[in-house]
């Protein structure tokens, strides 16, 4: 039988289309646009006018858009390790069967189900200064620092790592859970027979099965703390004095406060361009650990 | 044959209906405030409605003034509608007519019945930001004042009078902090978006912090004295938390529950507080450096008409405005909310007179508007804010002094209206 040459082609049409109005037209617009220096609320440059890389030497020169840069690089070293870290620890816990275990399940899942903005609304209410919950908590291990986290430039950023850590950790620790109770128990035990334990069990073993959950994990992990900001926009606005204003949340200020197309276009750019060099990176190194 | 007849009558009814179809507009709101507004403002449309038959007003609330700017902004941005009316920052208009957002409205007011008339009553304290080269873009809707609400038994108790200078004010402060803060503080001024309620400072110091709309003064001598005070209420008189620690909501609550004896806020709080104090409350204008001056500033939101409608929805949209800015209306808005009444006509109405006789703070809230100055309204005004915001925390923080680091928000919001000089 001759095979249908077109016939791939039409099946992939439709999501071929999709994919080329949503993602790569607008990807190719940006791309073009930050370019061009463009200002809405600028009589003179209300039009398109070709800049070269003049966006991302101005982004580059500016301290403000290096401050964001920083805070964007801490927010995701600190919070991505502590959430793997913990997922992974969690998951370990809440596989064993001890008794309670769907309500500590649900305890450790339940934030998961929340919107960032309700999350980030009950922490506003914990971080109150004063009688918040957290301060109180605090009291108790005799701390007697400042009340104000999120008034606070060296807590302020501090403050966003644990709302998104208490909200995303219970979600990423399903993924593990399933990795671990997917994995060949034959496998654990042959190991365990041959005195492998505790640590290098983990390390050797399991961790090495699971690689696929992890390179998962990590990824949505990463992806998912560049795109939410929604915390930001409740909690700290970005300030005291630009302390915790992250990527995303910078690029909606240039964008729609400050009407700076131009400029939007180029932060997109770079954005995109780290977030790609991240999921290749991390794809290839999986994929090399594989081999 | 049929198929004619059909059609014939499918185009009768599409014609009749095209006839018939009612003018439809759109209100967007920003619903962020603690009052009963939103019920309140569906009655006002049903009542237009009611009037109107061939008018169909939809009412779209969002969350606060720059919730309701980006769905203008997105809307014309990707060729849809926008909302026909919108209520936005009155300090927005340079941003919204440059970038071509909003129509002006001189046509709608010297056509419609009585529009020049309407538009003459606003006070002029809240028209300062409605015209701009030389036309009429919006129309002061919800307009505040900052004050200072006093704790006045708590005062009374101490045998303080309501003060009447910086330094009194510090020293009445010092005085009705008790514990260090722990259990009473004298103070509060909200810090987290601080350029606003630390604009009567900068007033009662003998500056505003701008002049015109490419003119700021950052870094006057005067703006810095006022950010050196807001830093010695914590440092000298001990009588505020120190740093950028009072939010918004927070010091309402804290005011309202005796925790704190004095805040600096705005009269649209004035509704929530009095609902909340078990005490006296007290409202002035804020006390100036020199004993017996005093100093406020102005805010809130105007009702503009979006770009992009046709000619008879613009005309039915004005006509909805005068509606909702009737003297009877605002009179009964200023009640709810404590937003203070904003043409004159309102003032002879009698549900100010009630409003007056029950709630005599509000008489003390208008008369805080004759002292107050514009608030910061300039080009590129988010870029502007949060530059001035940026280093009033930085000094707030104690990052920078106060004069280095007005001098550099100078030296940065110059930098950004050099594009409009």
């Amino acid at each position: 039988m001759k095979r249908n040459r077109i016939l791939p082609y039409l099946l992939v049409a439709p999501t071929l289309a999709f994919v080329a109005a949503f993602t790569l037209l607008p990807l190719g617009e940006v791309l073009v646009g930050s370019f061009f220096k463009q200002r809405l609320n600028i009589p003179k440059f209300q039009h398109p006018v070709f800049t070269g890389f003049g966006n991302f030497a101005s982004l580059f020169g500016d301290p403000d858009f290096l401050q964001v840069l920083a805070n964007t690089g801490i927010y995701l070293a600190v919070l991505i390790p502590l959430l793997l870290i913990a997922a992974l620890g969690l998951a370990f816990l809440l596989e064993n069967d001890i008794p309670g275990l769907g309500l500590f399940r649900l305890s450790a899942f339940h934030p998961a189900i929340l919107p960032m903005v309700s999350a980030a609304t009950i922490w506003m209410f914990f971080l109150t200064p004063g009688y918040g919950l957290w301060n109180q908590f605090l009291h108790l291990f005799g701390y007697t620092g400042p009340q104000n986290w999120v008034g606070n430039p060296a807590l302020a950023l501090v403050s966003l790592v644990l709302v998104a850590f208490w909200k995303n950790v219970g979600f990423l620790m399903l993924f593990f859970l399933a990795g671990l109770q997917n994995l060949d128990k034959s496998v654990v035990e042959a190991a365990r027979l041959d005195g492998a334990g505790g640590l290098r069990l983990v390390t050797r073993i399991i961790l090495p099965l699971i690689r696929r959950q992890t390179l998962f994990v990590t990824t949505t992990a990463f992806i998912g703390a560049f795109q939410t900001v929604d915390h930001l926009f409740v909690l700290t606005q970005g300030g005291p004095s630009g302390s915790s204003t992250l990527l995303l949340y910078y690029l909606w200020e240039v964008r729609f406060d400050r009407l700076d197309i131009g400029r939007a276009n180029a932060v997109t750019v770079i954005m995109i361009a780290i977030l790609l060099a991240f999921t290749v990176t991390n794809f290839l190194a999986s994929e090399r650990n594989e081999n | 044959m049929r198929r004619f007849v059909l059609s014939l009558a499918l185009l009768g009814l599409t014609l009749g209906f095209a006839v018939a179809a009612p003018v439809e507009i759109s209100l967007a709101y920003p619903v962020a405030v603690d009052a009963p507004i939103t019920a309140m403002l569906k009655g006002w449309a049903q009542d237009y409605m009611a009037q109107n038959p061939d008018v169909k007003v939809t009412l779209v609330f969002s969350g606060g003034y720059p919730d309701v700017k980006t769905a203008v902004q997105t809307a014309i941005q990707g060729g849809a509608k926008a909302p026909t009316l919108a209520v936005m920052l009155a300090t927005d208009v340079y941003d919204l007519v440059n970038a071509k957002y909003v129509d002006s409205l001189d046509d709608l007011a010297a056509q419609a019945p009585g529009g020049e008339a309407f538009v003459k009553d606003f006070l002029p304290a809240y028209m300062g930001n409605s015209t701009y080269k030389g036309k009429l873009w919006s129309l002061p809707f919800q307009r505040s004042a900052v004050v200072l609400y006093y704790n006045a038994d708590l005062l009374a108790k101490a045998g303080l009078k309501p003060p009447a200078s910086w330094d009194q004010l510090g020293k009445d402060a010092q005085a009705l902090t008790l514990d260090n803060g722990k259990t009473r503080w004298g103070i509060e001024i909200p810090t987290e978006n601080p350029y606003w309620t630390f604009q009567p400072l900068a007033i009662g110091g003998g500056k505003n912090v701008y002049t015109d709309d490419v003119t700021v003064n950052f870094n006057s001598p005067e703006v810095i004295d006022a950010v050196q005070f807001y830093i010695d209420l914590s440092h000298k008189y001990m009588a505020t938390p120190a740093g950028v620690q009072s939010s918004w909501g927070t010091s309402t609550q804290n005011f309202a529950a005796g925790k704190t004896a004095m805040i600096i806020h705005t009269t649209g709080s004035l509704a929530g507080i009095l609902k909340g104090a078990r005490f006296k409350v007290g409202v002035m204008a804020v006390p100036g450096k020199k004993p017996g001056s005093l100093a406020s500033v102005t805010g809130g939101g105007n009702l503009y008409l979006t770009a992009g409608h046709s000619a008879a929805e613009r005309k039915v949209a004005f006509s909805f405005a005068q509606f909702l800015l009737a003297p009877e209306r605002v009179a009964q808005f200023s009640a709810a909310t404590g937003y203070i009444p904003n043409r004159a006509a309102a003032t002879s109405t009698s549900a100010y007179k009630a409003w007056l006789a029950s709630v005599p703070q509000a008489a003390d809230a208008v008369a805080a508007l004759d002292a107050a100055g514009p608030e910061l309204a300039t080009q590129d005004l988010n870029g502007v804010k949060t530059i001035f915001n940026k280093y009033l925390q930085a000094a707030f923080n104690g990052t920078m002094s106060a004069k280095d680091a007005m001098d550099a928000a100078q030296r940065e919001a110059d930098k950004a209206l050099d594009d409009y000089r």
